[in-house]
């Protein structure tokens, strides 16, 4: 049973002409289901999730969430959602436990109820200890985890978070990751939009692969992964001549791919080990020197390269 | 109701905190008006500008006489050695120089009646006659100087009737001229026998706006109040700004994500502003008052004021951030826009300037009502006294509100 139905989705910026951010994505998300949206920076996942926050008008196609049009019913909606936004969302002079106050106000909540979810959140994030410190005092982990807690004050059946974890020490992105998978565990359904292949990896039961506005893939993780078959993937770098090395190893038997990605070449190959000597022997024939490599198995970086020719990361 | 309270409620809080905008809200006025009071003497009432007079002389002359004494008034007012303090005019009557007054043209009306002269130079004893003086109560300075002018030659003409009259006596008793000595000293008892109230010439007072209550203004109440003005609308700016630092800071977009409709966050921020503003001009008036000792006036027409204030200063200062990009933006055009109006609205000048396009543009301005209103406010004037100027602060409070919500209506869609 889907919470979020997500159905041909469109914005434009100042139609006709404008930029289309997002041309025409469509997927559905299961209760109590994490789904990622992974694309690089200006895929269009930060619109679409403006888009279901009832923040952006569409203009064109619709969603339901929890059986809401978001067009239609917009009040309806944000009743069950709770979002949390890329940029830390808090009133810096005010403390963590002013600013959960105010937020839960803002849901509706009041009185006793209020103080007690209050109380629970603060526990959540782990911050009674320093619940009366001023959010401007704060580590930017500790900010995250209060903007993250500003969400969960009414309980929503559905809960968005645009990238909660850029710019953070790992401890803290450890942290935040662990609280939500527990949220999952507790019943919350969770979209989450990351250009972090491994965060995508790690907390996805599906991934939706955005770029340029559109969805170019959609599956689970290993769903995804066969999409480039068992491809392991090299990097490499030589000390000159890098264009005249990826052309060389293009025509390098076992290379099924070859492509220059800002100074080191990125080739795709179905058995690293056999390839890898050719790559030596090819780089010596030309009078180069091999002097960074890498290899990595099959994962969604390779499969956004392979989908877009580009790596995830540009 | 309760989300706006909230919302009004954090965003007063905000403001209380910040303690550079304290500063500029509380701190600023205070000394701008402690520094001028002391500049300019502290209580004591100033004038600046040359007070503008109309002069109706009705005085038809006395019979045998050569000089009509109302030419003598008159002429003692143009002269050339008050004309830094006196600007005078001729009017053809009463009616016109009381409309000149009423108008705005001129501060002072001098009304020197018909018999005037028949009175100073005829020989009934018992005979009286009154100049009158037509004054706009809200001239500072101006009506004492006219009055002190129209005085001293009402005294003296006073003096050379008495004395007349005892010359007249003294002859009639005995033969033969009296000594000067002897003249003077009966001069001197028929003079003080009938001074002060009982001289046959005197001077009567009228005022068109605020009767015999009126209170005399110091200058550092008039100059408190036109600072309070001043800066009760950089106050309200400081306040609504915060709607844009909240739009650039991604907590108004995410208070558009809580169930809480865009209506009652925006008026939870216009409530914040007034309660800030007027909270501002509590505190302003209370200091005010137990610092330099300021009589501010009646409670209902303060009250009243205070309100208004408010509201005007609320309303325009969310007109300019419904039309502003960002905080840097507001605070640039709103410092211009406000520094103009109480340049024009008479902020820094009072009511000096009566009449003239001075005083015309003053009432283009919400600012030019504020101050009219406290000038007329502070000289005991009660809230019926500044009806209008409560009118028309309020309508400029309605459209400033009104233009607002319609434009925010449109951002924020």
């Amino acid at each position: 049973m889907s919470i979020v139905e997500v159905r041909d989705l469109r914005k434009q910026y100042d139609p006709p002409k404008g930029v289309l951010a997002v041309d025409g994505v469509s997927f559905a998300i299961a209760e109590g289901e994490i789904f990622s949206l992974l694309g690089p920076n200006g895929a269009g996942k930060s619109t679409t999730i403006s888009m279901l926050s009832c923040l952006l008008k569409p203009t064109g196609g619709d969603a339901v969430i929890g059986g809401h049009s978001i067009i239609r019913d917009p009040q309806a909606v944000k009743e069950i959602i709770g979002v949390v936004p890329q940029d830390v969302a808090l009133y810096p002079d005010m403390s963590a436990r002013e600013n959960l106050l105010f937020w839960g106000r803002m849901y509706g909540l009041s009185g006793d109820g209020l103080k007690t979810r209050v109380d629970e959140v603060l526990e959540l994030i782990a911050l009674v200890d320093r619940q009366k410190d001023r959010i401007e005092k704060y580590s930017g982990g500790m900010k995250r985890r209060v903007n993250i807690g500003v969400a969960l004050l009414h309980k929503p059946r559905v809960l968005y978070l645009d990238e909660p974890t850029v710019g953070i020490d790992p401890q803290s992105r450890r942290s935040i990751l662990d609280g939500i998978l527990a949220l999952r565990d507790q019943g919350m359904t969770i979209l989450y939009t990351t250009h972090y292949m491994a965060e995508a990896q790690e907390l996805s039961d599906r991934i939706g692969i955005v770029d340029h506005g559109k969805m170019i893939a959609l599956g689970t993780h290993e769903e995804l992964v066969r999409i480039v078959g068992e491809q392991a993937r090299v990097a490499a770098r030589v000390d000159r001549d890098l264009d005249g090395m990826v052309a060389r190893w293009r025509e390098t038997p076992g290379v099924e791919q070859a492509d220059l990605e800002g100074n080191e070449a990125i080739l795709l190959t179905e058995d690293a080990d056999e390839v890898l000597p050719r790559l030596f022997e090819a780089a010596a024939a030309a009078g180069s020197r091999i002097t960074e490599i890498n290899v990595s198995e099959p994962n969604l970086e390779m499969v956004f390269l392979h989908l877009t020719g580009r790596a995830l990361r540009e | 109701m309760k989300k706006i309270a909230a919302i009004a409620w954090k965003d007063v809080r905000s403001t209380v905190r910040n303690v550079p905008a304290l500063v500029m809200m509380l701190v600023a006025p205070l000394a701008l008006a402690a520094l001028l009071g002391f500049a300019f003497g502290g209580g004591a009432s100033f004038e600046i500008a040359a007070t503008k007079v109309a002069v109706a002389n009705g005085d038809t002359g006395s019979p045998g006489s050569p000089t009509a004494a109302g030419c003598m008034v008159a002429g003692l007012l143009e002269s050339p050695d008050l004309s830094d303090v006196l600007r005078v005019r001729r009017v053809a009557d009463a009616a016109a120089a009381r409309k000149a007054v009423d108008d705005g043209d001129v501060a002072v009306a001098v009304v020197i009646p018909a018999d005037f002269s028949r009175v100073v130079f005829g020989d009934d004893p018992d005979a009286t006659s009154e100049v009158e003086l037509y004054e706009n109560p809200t001239s500072e300075i101006g009506g004492s100087i006219v009055e002190g002018v129209v005085g001293q030659v009402l005294a003296d003409l006073n003096g050379a009737r008495a004395a007349a009259a005892g010359a007249v006596a003294l002859r009639s008793d005995r033969a033969g001229d009296p000594p000067a000595a002897r003249v003077a000293a009966a001069a001197a008892e028929t003079f003080s026998r009938g001074g002060g109230t009982a001289s046959a010439l005197r001077i009567t007072q009228r005022a068109p706006r605020v009767g015999k209550t009126e209170n005399e203004v110091s200058v550092t109440g008039a100059v408190l109040a036109g600072m309070m003005v001043f800066f009760m609308f950089f106050g309200a700016a400081n306040v609504a700004r915060t709607i844009l630092t909240e739009d650039r800071d991604g907590t108004l977009p995410r208070l558009f994500t809580t169930p809480t409709r865009h209506g009652t966050i925006i008026a939870g921020k216009f409530v914040s502003v007034f309660l800030t503003v007027l909270l501002q001009a509590v505190v302003l008036l209370i200091a005010g008052r137990l610092i330099f000792g300021i009589h501010w006036g009646r409670i209902d027409a303060v009250a009243l004021l205070t309100l208004a204030a408010a509201g005007v200063a609320g309303g325009l200062a969310l007109l300019i951030i419904s039309f502003t990009r960002n905080a840097a933006q507001a605070g640039a055009v709103g410092s211009g826009i406000y520094l103009v109006l109480a340049l024009l609205g008479g902020n820094f000048t009072g009511t000096a300037q009566t009449s003239g396009v001075f005083a015309v543009v003053q009432r283009l301005t919400p600012n030019g009502w504020l101050i009219r209103g406290w000038d007329a406010t502070l000289r005991g004037g009660g809230a019926g006294d500044i009806r209008w100027q409560l009118l028309v602060t309020l309508g400029f409070a309605a459209a400033f509100f009104v233009l607002a919500v319609l434009r925010m209506r449109r951002r924020f869609a």
